[in-house]
């Protein structure tokens, strides 16, 4: 009876302990996982598993691989959290590794030619790619229009110049500041913004003609 | 505002960052020009497309996966930090013994080498007699001739030295 109330007791002390930590700004699991408390780590693996997965995904257009570098990231956050400047967000730190690993698959991919961007992507979308860019009410032909169309926008971003399309998915789809995007990319201010504007005029350009 | 303004400032009118009398400008402009409101509406229909795609999701087994790589990672680490503490400890064991060799040779080197004996200084008390003597003393000389055993003489010799001392000392005094 005792040992399951002591063990009842130390579950309710980890969930308020985990409790405690969501609630928690990034900056404060951070200081918690390095002041000893591991549960701090799996805090930050729930708050940045599904954007940095996003952000690697839309930038390299292979899931797989995008865990796996996803992966890589959060081993590096553990191996070297205690070398990170709190003085900066830990999400620019995240996305710079991220940003930094998912330059080096595409640097990897483009001395392998046999791997591109849409035939890996395709073989993706082909078995397991969710479908929430579909209403499941609509008429099939509508269905098909708008998966279409799915297809040419993902397609569209893949045909952008890298250093484009990294500062495109972190506006775009993370929403990040300018500044934020400069730190990452480690680019100024200014090529930021140019090359924002110069990716989202082209994006537009290719997407265009499918959208009447 | 003429058109070439408008899409220099367009960046920061889509992400709502101009100033409230330049937003003014661009939203004045883009009432008159349809070719800038064409591109403006085509800008901002290709972002709402793009922000819309499917947000995909880690697979089930994300989480286990991760949880083994670090695993791995924190044993990596872990081995990784006891061989170089045992580096360490080789690399102090060697620049130990290296210097006890070095201070070990030195002292042989130190014992083996042939150093000069420094002897303290000899100093020569001369005291002038009144009658010095020029020669060998009477005794020597009666000692020789007459054919006494050579031990005798030995002993005579050990006065003599004494005698030519005594005899340079007094002839330089002279």
């Amino acid at each position: 009876m005792g040992i399951i109330a002591r063990k009842h007791a130390v579950q309710q002390q980890g969930a308020s302990v985990r409790d405690q930590l969501r609630a928690m700004d990034d900056s404060g699991v951070v200081t918690a996982f390095l002041g000893g408390e591991e549960r701090a780590f799996s805090e930050l693996v729930d708050r940045y598993q599904t954007r940095l997965l996003n952000f690697i995904y839309r930038t390299i257009g292979d899931r797989e691989k995008a865990e796996d570098l996803v992966q890589e990231v959060f081993i590096r956050v553990y191996r070297h959290l205690h070398r990170f400047d709190r003085s900066k967000k830990f999400s620019t730190w995240a996305y710079t590794i991220a940003s930094n690993l998912a330059k080096n698959e595409l640097r990897n991919r483009s001395r392998n030619p046999l791997v591109l961007f849409q035939t890996v992507q395709k073989n993706w979308q082909e078995d397991d790619r969710p479908l929430q860019f579909e209403d499941s009410t609509s008429r099939p032909d509508d269905m098909y229009r708008k998966r279409h169309l799915r297809e040419i926008v993902e397609e569209s971003v893949a045909k952008l110049p890298e250093h484009h399309r990294n500062v495109f998915i972190l506006r775009e789809l993370e929403g990040k500041s300018y500044e934020e995007i400069a730190e990452i990319t480690d680019c100024n201010l200014g090529t930021v913004k140019s090359r924002l504007n110069r990716a989202r005029n082209s994006f537009a350009e290719i997407v265009a003609p499918y959208m009447d | 505002m003429d058109c070439r303004e408008f899409l220099e400032q367009h960046l920061s009118f889509v992400d709502d960052t101009l100033p409230g009398v330049e937003l003014v400008r661009m939203q004045m402009h883009l009432g008159e020009c349809e070719h800038c409101g064409r591109h403006d509406a085509t800008i901002r229909r290709s972002l709402m497309l793009f922000r819309n795609l499917p947000r995909i999701e880690p697979s089930p087994d994300f989480s286990k996966r991760l949880e083994m790589k670090l695993r791995e990672a924190k044993l990596a680490d872990a081995a990784a930090a006891s061989s170089n503490r045992s580096r360490k400890f080789a690399a102090g064991v060697t620049l130990t013994s290296a210097v006890m060799l070095g201070y070990i040779g030195i002292s042989l080197r130190q014992v083996d080498s042939p150093q000069d004996i420094v002897l303290p200084p000899v100093v020569a008390i001369a005291t002038i007699s009144d009658s010095p003597s020029a020669g060998p003393a009477p005794e020597m000389i009666a000692a020789v001739s007459a054919g006494l055993p050579i031990w005798t003489a030995a002993v005579f010799a050990e006065q003599t030295s004494a005698h030519f001392a005594s005899i340079e000392l007094a002839s330089s005094a002279r």
